[in-house]
């Protein structure tokens, strides 16, 4: 796939600027960037340079308002749409798109949660064959997960051929997927923040928040614990997640999509986490400097001081991890019976279950389910993590033993059957530290 | 004598950082020893087995953890790694960035003249525990650090850009000529680096377009003449590779293994200005840097049309353009030929760092030499993956300590 001209549409936000940088860096090609507001655009181009470290790409940035969209289609090999997730702004910006598309062009959506087939039906019929979903994770120089959504229309050939462009090119780790509501790497970590999520108002007592996340910490597999993240991600994207997922998909974790009331009450408030200040944390700043790190009270609806949370099997788990010594880390796990290992336990089992579960769904094939978390996630995807139980115990058995409440849902052996070796080593995911 | 065989060996993912996983230098050793040995077929059994009739040792190359992590009596600490390891003879071997190279020839030693039969070498190094300004003075005592190095912000870099300096002042190329070369030479690494899984800047942009802008914010003018893309990188990681001797094969009926075909070890003066005042007489700008390459040739009986790849120590664009002449594959002043001709691309002739060598792998100084030295071996025996160079039989590497002071070179080669 010869691509020499791109075309993104919603340059501006988040996604779009990075993604800007990718096809102008890795690419090489020339891209005319769309926002609203070309003035804006002028002032995002240095961000999209930031984002891949390369000035030598600026002079390939080209800035343009909505009134130039049909000149700039008109001469691009690729279009990248990449508004803001409106249904309404989609199927306009799309309609737009397809009347000026050239027949021989790609047009693609970076939508996180919209039917790309609903996308495409706003082409015209002779160019729908050539529409394709793209979705990238932030930030997507260090995330290298690109999600590939055929529709019914696509043209397979041309799938091949984009798929080896984002793979080659683009240095992208591409992982097809269905046309289904979140597609597969947020449909699996959404489930486990979101459920986490719901054992912070369960457990309020015991703390809430900060003492979910210090069960689920970097020592169970990830960079960041899972209320952290959702609070980095943005409370409202990650509403629009999972209610996207809960009013559109019906599988035996279906309750676990239902966002808590807390949650929506500090959506209200807007207090959105990271990027408003506050959220499920705030960080206090003083004049003086000083800083101090408070996280939501579910109870009082009052911030407070964090505490530092002492549960020995999470201790032992660091202590070990620092040393290298996995194994261990892992018996203390399995064999902790506290009411904190027990809760980290069954995450990380019910996270194997509903991983393999949604890649059947979602996915063409098991390690897809490896690929989304470890690439768009940074988590030590599902075939790693029940490889790394495995070196300690018979994870069926735990799996039965301690998840009873799904055992009559779905068929685990089934499941289990097609289970096979990661191609990611679990050792870099489980980390000592918070 | 014995000659001395190449069982097999791992390396670290180099984009990790350790200290942000939370992890200490046990934890480092741990699985860079146990994937070593693993890929080499040897049990922790194996080890007290062969302990018991004092057989094998362990070579630690690691060049200054006392500053990076405060620790000493490195040979010691296989013990720490695991239990099979109390009472196996381990030492410690120190040549700056060459570290792992000196531990590699005291292991072959020892395999030639029959008191071990099997030698694990393990090079390491984390730095990334300090910030890199820190890290720079740090690595300032690999040159005469009280003449050079002392209260001056990223010494190396500085030392680098001399050598570039001193480049176009003894040959008579073009300034623009040379800096684009070096520009090659950083993208060729950086795009190699994209084929291995294991490098550090695997997911990294780079571009032949990107390396010659140079003074940009993204790209900063670093010493001299020398720009970030010409650097390169600080990492954390371990390399191990384990050698045996011929009893050993015999014993285990191991065979088509690789061999250790030639070596060469030259030390120049330490002080950057009187290693070019020595190059006056020679052709070449680092003679003794040639002269362990042209040592290497002797002893393996081959000449550079025997070798089929190079591993090099870009520590900088500046050294691997050095390197090129040293190796032979040009004349000396004429080493940007084999660049823009594409003689050291990885689809050429003579390709230079398919790995993406210190720029693109990266460079953890104590771990430099036998991550070098195990790609050789993953070359000659066809296991390199995306970044195997077809047909390979034999292979040389460069690694060099200091300003290149210490000079190191191995030929690994098929067994005839």
């Amino acid at each position: 796939m010869n691509i020499k001209t791109v075309t993104v549409v919603g340059a501006t936000g988040t996604m779009g600027a990075n993604i800007a940088g990718i096809f102008a860096s890795f690419g090489g090609a020339k891209v005319y960037m769309i926002g609203r507001d070309i003035e804006k655009v002028k002032r995002t181009i240095p961000r999209t340079v930031k984002s891949v470290k390369a000035d030598s790409i600026a002079k390939n940035l080209i800035p343009a308002d909505f009134t130039m969209l049909e000149q700039c289609v008109a001469d691009s090999d690729l279009v990248f749409e990449s508004c803001a997730e409106n249904i309404h702004v989609k199927t306009e910006t799309a309609a737009r798109i397809g009347k000026a598309l050239k027949s021989d062009a790609v047009s693609c959506t970076g939508t996180s949660g919209l039917s790309v087939t609903a996308l495409a039906e706003c082409y015209p019929e002779d160019l729908r064959s050539r529409f394709f979903g793209v979705h990238m994770f932030n930030p997507p120089y260090s995330m290298s997960l690109c999600e590939l959504i055929e529709t019914k229309y696509s043209e397979k050939e041309l799938a091949d051929e984009l798929k080896d462009y984002l793979d080659r090119t683009l240095l992208r780790t591409v992982v097809e997927v269905k046309d289904s509501p979140a597609f597969l790497g947020n449909r699996i970590g959404f489930q486990f923040i979101n459920e986490a999520l719901q054992y912070a108002e369960t457990y309020k007592d015991n703390g809430g928040i900060d003492y979910i996340d210090a069960i689920l910490g970097s020592f169970t597999g990830r960079s960041m614990a899972p209320l952290n993240t959702s609070d980095f991600v943005g409370l409202d994207v990650h509403k629009a997640i999972v209610d996207n997922i809960y009013q559109n998909t019906d599988d035996y974790a279906h309750e676990t999509f239902i966002l808590p009331q807390y949650v929506q009450k500090l959506i209200d408030e807007k207090k959105l986490g990271r990027k408003s200040g506050e959220g499920l944390y705030k960080l206090v700043r003083y004049d003086n400097g000083l800083k101090r790190p408070t996280v939501l009270d579910i109870n009082t609806g009052m911030y407070r001081d964090r505490i530092p949370y002492v549960f020995p099997f999470a201790d032992n788990m660091k202590k070990y991890i620092a040393e290298g010594e996995y194994i261990k880390a892992f018996d203390q796990l399995v064999n902790n019976h506290s009411l904190e290992a027990e809760i980290c336990l069954s995450f990380l089992l019910k996270y194997i279950v509903y991983s393999l579960y949604a890649a059947k769904e979602v996915g063409y094939t098991i390690e897809a389910a490896d690929d989304v978390m470890a690439t768009g996630f940074n988590w030590c995807p599902p075939l790693a993590m029940y490889q790394a139980l495995s070196s300690v115990s018979d994870v069926k058995t735990l799996i039965k033993e301690r998840l009873t409440d799904i055992r009559g849902k779905i068929d685990i052996d089934g499941l289990l059957a097609d289970i096979k070796p990661s191609r990611y080593d679990y050792r870099l995911y489980f980390k000592s530290g918070k | 004598m014995s000659k001395v065989y190449i069982l097999g060996g791992a390396q670290t993912d180099f984009e990790r950082n350790w200290k942000k996983e939370g992890k200490n230098m046990v934890a480092l050793l741990k699985e860079a020893v146990t994937d070593g040995l693993a890929n080499a077929d040897i049990t922790f059994d194996d080890i007290k087995e062969l302990n018991k009739d004092n057989r094998v040792a362990c070579f630690v190359g690691n060049f200054i953890a006392e500053k990076y992590t405060e620790q000493g009596h490195l040979g010691a600490f296989m013990t720490e790694v695991n239990a099979a390891f109390y009472g196996v003879p381990s030492a410690r071997y120190e040549a700056a960035c060459a570290s792992s190279s000196v531990a590699i020839d005291a292991a072959q030693t020892k395999i030639k003249s029959g008191d071990y039969d099997v030698a694990i070498v393990v090079g390491w190094e984390l730095m990334k525990t300090v910030d890199s300004k820190t890290g720079g003075d740090f690595l300032g005592r690999a040159a005469f650090y009280e003449k050079e190095g002392k209260d001056i912000d990223f010494p190396f870099p500085k030392l680098f850009g001399k050598l570039a300096d001193e480049t176009l002042k003894k040959y008579p190329i073009e300034e623009k000529r040379y800096m684009d070369a070096l520009a090659s030479i950083s993208a060729i690494n950086y795009s190699n680096g994209k084929r291995n899984p294991m490098a550090q800047t695997r997911k990294w942009f780079m571009s032949y377009e990107q390396a010659s802008t140079r003074g940009t914010e993204t790209n900063p003018l670093v010493g001299g003449k020398l720009a970030v893309s010409d650097c390169s990188q600080v990492t954390d990681g371990a390399a191990v590779v384990v050698l045996a001797s011929e009893k050993f094969m015999k014993e285990r009926g191991i065979k088509e293994k690789p061999v250790i075909k030639g070596y060469g070890h030259r030390v120049a003066p330490m002080l950057f200005e009187k290693k070019m005042a020595d190059n006056a007489a020679s052709a070449f700008i680092l003679p003794w840097t040639r002269q362990a390459v042209v040592d290497a040739y002797k002893r393996s009986g081959l000449t550079v049309d025997d070798m089929d790849v190079f591993e090099t120590h870009d520590c900088f664009t500046s050294s691997e353009y050095a390197a090129i002449s040293s190796f032979g594959l040009t004349e000396p002043s004429r080493e940007y030929e084999a660049v823009e001709s594409g003689l050291i691309s990885f689809d050429g002739k003579k390709p230079i760092n398919p790995s993406g060598g210190l720029i693109g792998c990266g460079h953890p100084v104590g771990a430099s030499g036998a991550r070098m030295f195990l790609d050789l071996y993953k070359q000659v025996t066809g296991t390199a993956g995306r970044y195997q160079i077809h047909g390979v039989r034999n292979a040389m590497m460069l690694n060099i300590g200091g300003s290149a002071t210490t000079n190191y070179v191995f030929v690994v080669g098929v067994d005839r």
